[in-house]
């Protein structure tokens, strides 16, 4: 439902005296266009590089691994944590990874549909979340996730502690290729765009007291970026 | 090279060295000096506090005054930045918003005319000191001129500069603002004063006499022994200073 | 929280905003910090003045046709089954607001920090029925457990704080018991706030823009609390300022770097949310139902005006962080939830120069906010703009508009201009504090009480050249 919208929108067009628009705008061809040419041309491997560096002035863990290694690499995590209460999400990666199994252990939740109340329990209990990573940004260390029923939004959000499992061809330079991957579904013909898209950048902080950095406020108090070379 | 002097009210009032030491310096760099005698003010004090009905008045007389001249110089920042504002004030009188732009056009700044029209970047200059130097807001922010000052003064023979710690804060001067609202330029002009101190220096060097009065005058206010020159004054000197 | 808050004068919030040793420390290493931390972003970008001009062209663009783009952002909203509410006042929106939280029946609202709610008192108007709101980003929930004190900076609230009173606060309405150390206050509040999440009926939150093409709202935040209040609660409440639109996903990317890096030197903050509708059909977490209310409350008087770029600002402070007046007299001095330069010219706009008529003057005019602007607000030459206004309605002193006038009488006119420069120190003369000469000592007052002024000379300049020129047996023109 939409409310007052007309005498609202009509108010508007008489103060920038002219009639009203409500269609026929084209976005302008921008003068310049310096996001673009940010890492222009980078590789995987130098967009890791960056990536791991940023890791450190967002205060985030960073290991990086094999395929068959992943699960050892979790588990190292988990001990580095004193964790032991695990949520992931319901994504078919942790399959195509090879973390099924460890989807399967007893110290480990699998976020549910259908049962809410219960899978968002679990996230405010869980020591960690796990969660893939959709698209990684190597300029600001930022991990971007897509949500669906299966991907919660509590799971990177509620747990003390968080970990991204971030394949390394989802690397890309910065905000703008991820932005542009999601201007291009909105311009798909009837495509919603998921209801929560988040771009995650290390652990909650906040700098309210005294401007003191102090990690870990609402949101998980470590992270730690995985990072996987794709098969 | 012709050269006509705006130079400013400040100057021709409270500092009429400054005045002389920019004639001096620019003719001994082989430029012809004239000074229109019906020159006023660049009309600031109006303009910044809103009265821009009177500013207008004070602008036309500005233009037609230097309609003649080749090239305008003055040394303040603040007033040449000042003129510059002419062409938007005038911009509903399209033949005077003409004219403002070939003012706006031809003046410069002391400095920034040494530099940038003169091509000279060293003057036969000596002044045996420590100093620092004040980077007045107008002259960095609104005529975006940084480097012509510090390279003449790089260039005299005995000056050694400090750089003054958060030099780009303003002064607290703001014309009426710091009568207006002398408690807040107070805590602002203090902070200026000990950045100075903590440079050490024995003199404080500056482009534009609104900053240098209000500085100076809390120096002398506070009993410091800082002197406090023009830029024109030193590159107009011969001398060491005389220490006390 | 009302727009305007602490003392009706000016002059009296000055003066105690000047008094505040604490205030004035924290405010100076702040600004330090932070004016270092963009600086550093900036660099690291390499080429800022490109962003900068990107950013200014996008800004000018939505404005110029933001009811196309409003028009085309409640349309996706609803598509997406939220409900959009356009408000012409804060009693509107507050309305609009106190209708849903009764319609759910709300006993507990968590708000994420949003100065749109500030400015149009909403949280009074939830309490009005019967609503308990908690303010859950750290800093504005330390305000408001310290009996509601005002913001004092736009994206640091509780800047003019100290560790050891907000300890003291906590202890003292909240039980607390540790230390003064900012970790373990910290720890403490998340404690008490996660509660809170998991009670709460609606989450309220601000918006940082909204993206027309699909309809989506997105928050930015370091906390994490405004995704908190987007995830548990099962009402969404999102109140925007009209302004905050933005066409599509690529200008939201520049808009979101200028912001972090303009805000906190972050390339980008802890969480940038963009959050599109209520949850989807088989989502598990997330609001039922999403509301976004869309304020105007006198943005649209701005518009086709010559402050119509004010309305381009995206709230990150750089001005405020760079301002030397606002680091000697501190937020609250400004009399206005919007603070610094920022808020001298944004304030008078929103609510007239009645309350608020000195706020233009409190610049010098210095330009460092100017410069620092992301999207190039030529915030100073706003603030002389609003001095014209001022003197034009002839809201100035008498004595100041007659100074003025004489002013322009005399330095146009070489012969007044002569007669006076010889006579006297005139250009002291028009400035006149607080008008009435029988109050106060005489116009050079203010500039004597604190420093010295030079003494005209006897010689000006031009008796100098005259003589000189005569000498030569020249003449000037």
């Amino acid at each position: 439902m939409i409310q007052h919208r007309e005498t609202f929108l009509e108010n508007v067009a008489k103060q920038l005296g002219r009639p009203g628009r409500t269609s026929g705008v084209k976005r302008p061809v921008y003068q310049k266009s310096p996001q673009h040419n940010v890492m222009k041309d980078h590789s995987k491997d130098e967009l890791l590089a960056i990536l791991k560096d940023q890791c450190l002035a967002i205060h985030t863990d960073f290991k990086q691994t094999t395929h068959d290694g992943i699960e050892k690499a979790i588990d190292e995590v988990l001990e580095e944590y004193k964790a032991s209460s695990v949520i992931t999400w319901n994504d078919p990666r942790f399959d195509a990874y090879g973390l099924s199994d460890f989807q399967k252990r007893e110290n480990v939740d699998v976020w549910d549909a259908g049962k809410e109340s219960r899978s968002i329990e679990l996230a405010e209990r869980a020591d960690v979340g796990i969660t893939f990573s959709d698209y990684t940004l190597a300029e600001s260390g930022t991990v971007v996730l897509l949500s669906n029923k299966g991907k919660g939004r509590a799971v990177s959000l509620l747990p003390t502690y968080y970990i991204a499992i971030i394949p390394k061809s989802t690397l890309v330079p910065r905000m703008t290729q991820a932005t542009d991957a999601i201007h291009k579904m909105v311009e798909a013909e009837g495509a919603r765009l998921p209801s929560c898209i988040n771009f995650i950048t290390g652990p909650s902080n906040s700098a309210d007291i005294e401007l003191n950095l102090v990690v870990g406020v609402h949101g998980p108090i470590r992270a730690c970026y995985i990072v996987v070379e794709d098969r | 090279m012709k050269v006509s002097l705006f130079v400013t009210c400040l100057a021709d009032v409270f500092y009429p060295g400054v005045g002389k030491d920019t004639v001096e310096v620019l003719e001994r760099l082989g430029c012809e000096v004239d000074f229109p005698e019906k020159q006023t003010c660049c009309g600031q004090p109006a303009f910044n506090s809103g009265y821009h009905i009177d500013t207008i008045k004070v602008a036309k007389h500005m233009i037609t005054t230097f309609e003649h001249a080749d090239y305008v110089v003055t040394p303040s920042g603040s007033c040449a930045a000042m003129l510059k504002e002419y062409p938007e004030l005038l911009k509903e009188e399209r033949d005077w918003e003409k004219r403002a732009e070939q003012l706006a056009n031809k003046t410069f700044e002391f400095t920034q005319f040494l530099v940038h029209v003169l091509k000279i970047e060293k003057v036969d200059a000596e002044l045996n000191a420590n100093a620092t130097y004040h980077t007045s807001c107008h002259m960095t922010r609104l005529l975006r001129e940084t480097e012509a000052p510090l390279k003449l003064l790089n260039g005299v023979k005995g000056l050694n500069l400090e750089e003054l710690p958060n030099r780009e804060a303003c002064c607290g001067f703001g014309g009426t603002f710091a009568v207006k609202m002398s408690s807040i330029s107070e805590q602002m002009v203090n902070e200026k004063v000990m950045h100075i101190e903590d440079t050490k220096a024995e003199v404080l060097i500056g482009a534009d006499c609104g900053c240098l009065m209000n500085i100076g005058g809390r120096l002398e206010r506070s009993g410091k022994q800082v002197k406090v020159m023009h830029i024109a004054q030193v590159l107009n000197s011969q001398e060491s200073l005389t220490k006390g | 929280m009302p727009m305007k808050i602490g003392d009706p004068s000016f002059d009296t919030r000055v003066e105690k905003g000047l008094k505040d040793t604490f205030m004035r420390q924290a405010v100076t290493s702040a600004q330090e910090r932070l004016k270092l931390a963009k600086g550093k972003a900036e660099e690291e970008l390499g080429n800022w003045e490109e962003w900068r001009s990107l950013s200014e062209e996008i800004r000018a663009h939505t404005l110029e046709n933001i009811d196309y783009y409003l028009h085309q952002l409640s349309e996706n909203v609803s598509k997406n089954g939220g409900h959009v509410f356009f408000a012409q006042t804060a009693e509107d929106a507050n309305a609009y607001i106190k209708e849903v939280a009764q319609k759910k029946n709300a006993k507990k609202v968590i708000k994420s920090k949003s100065m749109v709610t500030e400015e149009i008192s909403m949280n009074e108007a939830l309490e009005s029925v019967g609503c308990e709101v908690i303010e859950s980003d750290l800093g504005e929930y330390i305000l408001q457990i310290d009996d509601h004190d005002p913001p004092s900076h736009i994206v640091a609230p509780a800047l003019h704080k100290n560790k050891e009173q907000i300890r003291d606060t906590f202890i003292e309405k909240k039980g607390y018991t540790k230390s003064s150390n900012p970790q373990e206050l910290t720890l403490f509040a998340r404690e008490l706030l996660r509660k809170e999440f998991l009670e709460a009926d609606i989450g309220v939150t601000g918006c940082n823009f909204a993206v027309a093409e699909s309809g989506s709202i997105s928050l930015v935040t370091n906390e994490g609390n405004a995704r908190l209040a987007t995830t548990l609660p099962k009402t969404q409440i999102t109140v925007m300022g009209m302004e905050r639109v933005v066409p599509t996903w690529e200008e939201l990317d520049i808009l979101v770097s200028m912001l972090c890096r303009s805000a906190v030197g972050q390339k980008l903050t802890s969480y940038v949310t963009g959050l599109t509708g209520a949850r989807e059909e088989g989502d598990v977490d997330g609001p039922e139902e999403f509301h976004l209310v869309i304020v105007d409350n006198g943005r649209s008087k701005i518009l086709g005006t010559e402050f119509q770029a004010a309305l381009h600002c995206i709230r990150c402070a750089a001005c405020i962080n760079v301002c030397p007046v606002y680091r000697h007299v501190g937020g609250h001095s400004y009399g206005s939830i919007y603070p610094g330069p920022i808020g001298a010219v944004l304030t008078p706009l929103l609510e007239g120069y009645d309350d608020h008529k000195e706020l233009p003057y409190a610049s010098t005019l210095c330009a460092a906010c100017t410069d620092a602007c992301p999207v190039k607000i030529p915030l100073h030459e706003m603030l002389v703009k609003h001095r014209r206004n001022i003197a034009e309605e002839k809201r100035t002193t008498l004595s100041e508009t007659f100074a003025m006038k004489g002013f322009g009488l005399v330095a146009s006119s070489p012969a007044l201009f002569n007669m006076s420069t010889r006579t006297a120190p005139f250009m002291l003369s028009p400035f006149t504090k607080d008008g009435s000469i029988k109050n106060g000592p005489g116009p050079m007052k203010g500039w004597t009480d604190i420093r010295d002024f030079p003494e005209s000379k006897k010689e000006r300049f031009r008796d100098w050249y005259k003589h000189r020129e005569s000498k030569k047996g020249g003449g000037s023109k």
